[in-house]
């Protein structure tokens, strides 16, 4: 019996007609912005080894892929992330290319949500890598990348969120704590859990680094947020503050002000990215659409210690945004439909290319009878049928007899 | 710009939170007194609440239909999702718990155990923290009953006062963790309308301390 013939998978969908236009259009805008910068397109396989996603600083949770098996018995999965096949394509086919390397992708990435969650498992990304820089130049470079490209994309209520992944590890590493006791306070200060944070915190011997862990979750904002680092005495912090500022004040001056906030509690899980990190989020829609960040020692997994730095944008959310917006329309019936008489079916695909090419849409007429070509005209609010013989006959087909 | 909204957890989170809210001097009535609306004005507009099962207040959060919630920590470990969890309500106080049938020892012997529990997540955790290979059997009624029944050989539930436990015939082997109600923001509101949420949170976090 076949059971789930007419379904489709949980978290996986159809997308029909302006729902495609939306995504071929930002996915081009997209793409135009980043080749525009110098960037250039790679594609990796939507099938990659597990082994690609499952290094030590990367950490792909098992659950979260989908697996399967190749005909020697391999575990394969299904790509969940696009940075990771880059790196090991960039560490293996672009070992002697000159740096930096700039390239950009649009793919879909594949994750497992928990049931009925009304998550996409599959979701369009579009996104840029970086490799072979390190520096200010290449984040800033980066950053506004994120920041311009989106709003390319008709976004105009967005705010982007850095911070640093250096700052909690340093912050951490005074506090001598071990790996399950630093992993803890993270999860608590990703989660903005401040009252269990503070639980575990009190237990500790007060210090300027308990303090400002204790503050972690609320350090996030304007400018304002260095200043009260300062006051709490992590002024002497080091170098991942003083360069997240520099960043912050050189944003400032590409007109990003007000759209750039500063989250110091700002802690991904796994230990992917080691210095600037940003998040972008956008009116409506209640998740992140943009994340990235720098990433020095991915490269470093697959034999090719490079510096590195990118971001990717869930195309999705954007599309969805415009399909709101009501900026795409269900297809329109075409203006014109050839009818070609009794053998002269050939001359009317002539006819149609012409008129194509004249910059009309056109439909061939595949009925038989004429009668049922103009009926079908008037069914669909096609305004004029060319019934195509020896010579051209154009007819018109009223408003009032349309529909 | 539309009103910050809430999603409560029915029943008792919410009424102590509509009672935190009129500490914070603000007009609950249209909270009080529901009537067939679905979503409710609190305050001078500014905020508006709507009533939930608690595990749908997670899902409203986490796709950002709903800016905040109020929901029991229990629905959180048994439904963890990517949300901020700011604060602790200090209010709907109890525990996770391990109970058995009393004076019957728990522990020992090489036979896996059977662990009846309405909250599978919670007790697979817990079971794995210890190292521990145990059966899970979701119940949804009366967790209570199936050591009696014989169904199982131990419960992780809720326990408040643990006299549901007593008449039972059944005892805590091992607390697993307190809960209490708790305030989770969406990640993409938090951030982008910091200003209102910072000032609603200090204001809640007023009328908690007040009420200590």
């Amino acid at each position: 019996m076949k059971r789930y013939a007419k379904i489709t998978p949980e978290g996986n969908r159809d997308q029909l007609f302006e729902e495609c236009e939306a995504r071929n259009r930002t996915e081009d805008t997209l793409t135009k912005f980043f080749r525009g910068r110098g960037y250039h397109e790679v594609h990796t396989p939507t099938l990659e080894f597990y082994d690609v996603f499952a290094s030590d600083s990367y950490g792909m949770p098992l659950e979260s892929v989908y697996k399967l098996t190749d005909h020697k018995g391999r575990l394969m999965v299904l790509r969940p992330d696009c940075t990771a096949p880059i790196a090991r394509m960039v560490a293996t086919r672009l070992k002697d290319a000159a740096l930096p390397l700039r390239m950009y992708y649009r793919q879909e990435v594949y994750r497992v949500n928990p049931s009925m969650a009304g998550r996409s498992d599959q979701v369009a990304q579009t996104g840029v890598e970086l490799i072979g820089a390190s520096g200010k130049r290449a984040d800033l470079e980066v950053i506004a990348l994120a920041a311009e490209s989106i709003q390319a994309c008709g976004v105009q209520d967005f705010t982007l969120e850095i911070g640093h992944a250096g700052f909690f590890r340093e912050l951490a590493a005074n506090l001598e704590l071990d790996e399950e006791g630093r992993e803890r306070i993270r999860s608590l200060i990703e989660a903005k859990n401040y009252a269990a944070l503070n639980d575990i915190l009190d237990q500790m011997e007060d210090s300027p680094s308990v303090q400002i862990m204790r503050a972690l979750p609320r350090l996030f904002g304007g400018g304002e947020v260095f200043g009260q680092l300062e006051s709490m005495g992590g002024d002497q912090m080091d170098g991942s503050i003083a360069y997240l500022k520099e960043l912050y004040e050189s944003l400032k001056g590409l007109g990003l002000e007000g759209r750039v906030l500063i989250d110091l509690g700002l802690v991904h899980q796994n230990d992917y990215y080691t210095g600037v990190i940003f998040r972008g989020y956008m009116k409506g829609y209640g998740d992140v659409v943009l994340s990235g960040g720098r990433y020095d020692r991915l490269m470093q997994e697959f034999g090719d210690p490079l510096p590195a730095t990118g971001f990717g944008i869930n195309v999705d959310s954007l599309v969805r945004a415009k399909l709101e917006r009501q900026e795409y329309c269900p297809p329109k019936a075409p203006d014109v439909l050839v009818h070609g008489l009794p053998g002269y079916e050939i001359q009317a695909l002539r006819h149609l290319d012409d008129l194509v090419n004249q910059g009309l849409h056109g439909e061939n007429s595949v009925f038989q009878e004429e009668g049922e070509a103009l009926a079908y005209a008037k069914r669909q609010g096609i305004s004029r049928v060319d019934v195509v013989g020896d010579t051209v006959r154009t007819i018109e087909i009223g408003e009032g007899e349309a529909q | 710009m539309r009103p910050l909204r809430i999603a409560l957890t029915k029943g008792r989170l919410e009424k102590d939170t509509v009672k935190m809210f009129q500490r914070m001097g603000m007009d609950c009535t249209a909270l009080i007194d529901k009537g067939r609306k679905l979503i409710l004005p609190v305050g001078d507009g500014s905020l508006e609440a709507v009533l939930s099962k608690a595990p749908d207040v997670i899902t409203y959060v986490q796709h950002g239909v709903c800016d905040f919630g109020v929901v029991g920590k229990d629905v959180i470990i048994e439904h963890p999702g990517s949300f901020y969890e700011v604060m602790d309500l200090g209010f709907g106080k109890c525990r996770f718990a391990l109970a058995g049938p009393k004076g019957k020892p728990f522990y020992g012997g090489y036979q896996s155990k059977t662990i009846a529990t309405k909250y599978p997540n919670v007790a697979r955790t817990f079971f794995e923290s210890k190292g521990m290979d145990v059966n899970i059997i979701k119940i949804e009624g009366s967790v209570e009953l199936a050591p009696l029944l014989g169904l199982a050989d131990a419960i992780v539930d809720i326990v408040e006062t643990g006299s549901t436990l007593r008449e039972n015939g059944l005892e805590v082997i091992e607390d697993i963790i307190p809960v209490s109600a708790r305030l989770i923001v969406n990640v993409a509101s938090m951030k982008l309308r910091k200003r209102e949420i910072e000032h609603l949170l200090a204001k809640m976090e007023q009328a908690k301390e007040e009420n200590k």
